[in-house]
């Protein structure tokens, strides 16, 4: 009994809910076609050795490894955006492109409640585009697509690494230390951040400035209030540069979904600048994030400037399913039903119905079903009738 | 309506004066009644009553937006979510506690520790670089070193009494300044800001 089980973290998508979960990709899939993305699929199965060895390098309690038949160790794609990285660095003759991807990864956590270990995502990449525009063109694009797959009340949350990174600098603390205030600032726990930062002999006006960033959330009067905070000029100079994405973005006509958190500073991230996550009041989990990378491809060999988001597909289900915004179950346009001797008349009028567009059903069975459908035809050896 | 997951027993009954002065209508949690949702009557707020333990998991998921859970249960836990303020309730510290002369034994070369907080201890000794045997258990974590189940505990000390009484002492305290927090779901801070902030306003200033 147990073999026909799934191990945990995994589903099944039935027809029901996959009906659905295929018509929101297609919808994504019509989007990013119009809006100038090209479709890319990394292999599934890679070596370990390529997202252990870098800088960003995947945790290797997170990654699913297998063993390939010369003993070498492979993983299940862990991460879309390295993977795209590496073909963009190492595949691509012009990586100045716009990608577009459905696709899974996997990730070794512990599953349940909102995560599971087996994550179908859809998302972008934009290569080799650097400034506030290009980022603002990204945030904008995540609205439009939420705004595409029928999600209502989407709010954006955006960040900055650099303000984080660049206070920080100033307190003098080892790589371990930040890691732990990074940590705790990203649980807005000022409390135990606090307690680290005098340890490690911060000044008085860096303590202050580090411990008012879990409160630095909100509209973009925020931006000033961080501005007013500190001196350091790589955290001057992200506020100056998410008031420039922040002035794009209204005058794009985005202004009511956007807010600004300077504490979120996600966790091993490869994000050099912006971080933005899409949210909803029905789903206690963002339903997209994503950022500016600049750097990651370095680790493929070629400098690619980039930003981009992933879309998480189970949790726009589910948000659609709570906002009462599934798309209906269509019916069929027809069915064809046939009698002994009827097949071939059946076949053609079905043949003749699907290339008019139609979405028809063939029975297989001699006689008429009760079935629901625009329309109803019964083909003998005479010819098609309505009924 | 915003939903509070709240820690049966004591805890609960603090969490609830301290909103009360924060004008959160909290007379529902007054009264006897073995309904595990109540919600106030100018129905503004719900509250979820569970198992201390079970407070993050709700606030991490997002059914219910606040939480008051204890810093321990917060740290053996790492769930993904704001903790917002120090509630000073309750204060206490983790501790690893057992006789004040260690028995060496042969066969033992492993310090054996039992404790609730599996995952802190594994956290606190892995950090120290010393290998050790975690014995999980689930309450009377006192008994484990006298009946030689164990030789040391790792466990919450609040007076201290319960050791004393079994011949126990505190050997070091690991964490102190352990307390209720209040602790928030990460979305329904930006996505219920309008609601949620003011309260969180208000039990800062009861607070300090």
């Amino acid at each position: 009994m147990v073999f026909r089980k799934l191990p945990t973290g995994v589903q099944d998508i039935l027809p029901e809910e996959c009906r659905i979960l295929t018509a929101v990709r297609d919808k994504l899939s019509k989007k990013f076609r119009l809006c100038g993305f090209e479709p890319v699929l990394s292999g599934a199965l890679e070596y370990y050795d390529t997202y252990s060895d870098i800088v960003n390098k995947i945790p290797q309690e997170r990654m699913f490894k297998l063993t390939d038949t010369d003993g070498k160790l492979l993983v299940l794609r862990p991460d879309v955006t390295l993977a795209i990285s590496r073909i963009a660095a190492t595949k691509l003759a012009n990586p100045h492109t716009r990608l577009c991807y459905f696709a899974d990864k996997w990730d070794m956590q512990e599953a349940g409640g909102m995560t599971s270990r087996e994550i179908y995502q859809a998302g972008v990449e934009c290569l080799g585009e650097e400034g506030a525009f290009s980022d603002a063109q990204a945030i904008a694009f995540s609205i439009e697509c939420m705004r595409e797959t029928g999600i209502d009340g989407l709010i954006v949350d955006i960040g900055h690494v650099g303000y984080f990174k660049g206070i920080l600098e100033e307190c003098g603390l080892t790589d371990a230390q930040s890691e732990e205030v990074r940590e705790l600032i990203n649980a807005k726990d000022g409390y135990n951040a606090e307690r680290i930062l005098r340890k490690a002999g911060a000044k008085e006006k860096t303590l202050n400035t580090v411990l008012a960033m879990p409160t630095l959330f909100g509209g973009a009067e925020v931006l000033a209030r961080a501005e007013a905070l500190t001196e350091n000029p790589r955290a001057l100079s992200a506020i100056a540069y998410l008031k420039k994405v922040y002035s794009l973005l209204v005058e794009m006509g985005y202004e009511d979904c956007i807010c600004f958190d300077l504490g979120t500073v996600k966790r091993l991230s490869y994000y050099s600048g912006i971080v933005f996550s899409g949210l909803v009041k029905e789903l206690g989990a963002p339903l997209l994030s994503g950022g500016r990378y600049d750097n990651l491809a370095d680790d493929f060999g070629k400098h690619i400037p980039a930003v981009g988001f992933a879309i998480g597909l189970k949790r726009v289900l589910v948000a659609l399913e709570r906002q009462g915004k599934l798309p209906e179950k269509q019916m069929l346009d027809a069915v064809v039903y046939c009698e002994e001797g009827g097949e071939g008349v059946a076949y053609a009028h079905f043949s003749k119905l699907t290339g008019e567009g139609k979405s028809v059903r063939l029975c297989a069975s001699y006689g008429v079903e009760e079935e629901v459908a625009a329309e109803r035809y019964l083909a003998t050896k005479e010819g098609v009738k309505r009924i | 309506m915003i939903y509070f997951a709240l820690a049966k027993g004591r805890l609960a009954e603090d969490s609830a004066a301290l909103l009360e002065k924060c004008g959160v209508d909290t007379s529902v949690l007054q009264k006897k009644t073995r309904k595990l949702i109540l919600k106030s009557e100018d129905g503004k707020y719900g509250f979820f009553l569970v198992k201390p333990s079970d407070v993050p998991t709700y606030v991490e998921a997002g059914v219910a937006d606040l939480g008051i859970a204890g810093k321990d249960t917060l740290l053996e836990q790492g769930k993904d979510l704001y903790e917002m303020l120090d509630l000073k309730l309750g204060e206490c510290k983790l501790c690893l506690a057992g006789f004040p002369k260690r028995h060496d034994l042969l066969t033992n070369p492993h310090l054996r520790v039992a404790t609730k907080y599996v995952n802190t201890a594994k956290k606190v000794f892995s950090e120290r670089g010393e290998e050790v045997e975690i014995i999980h258990l689930n309450g009377s974590i006192e008994l484990a070193p006298v009946t030689g189940l164990s030789d040391v505990i790792f466990d919450i000390v609040q007076t201290g009494s319960t050791l004393k009484a079994n011949g126990l002492e505190v050997l070091e305290d690991v964490y102190t300044g352990i307390t209720a927090r209040l602790v928030v779901n990460k979305v329904s801070l930006k996505t219920k800001a309008a609601e949620i902030l003011p309260l969180i306003g208000k039990l800062k200033e009861v607070v300090s």
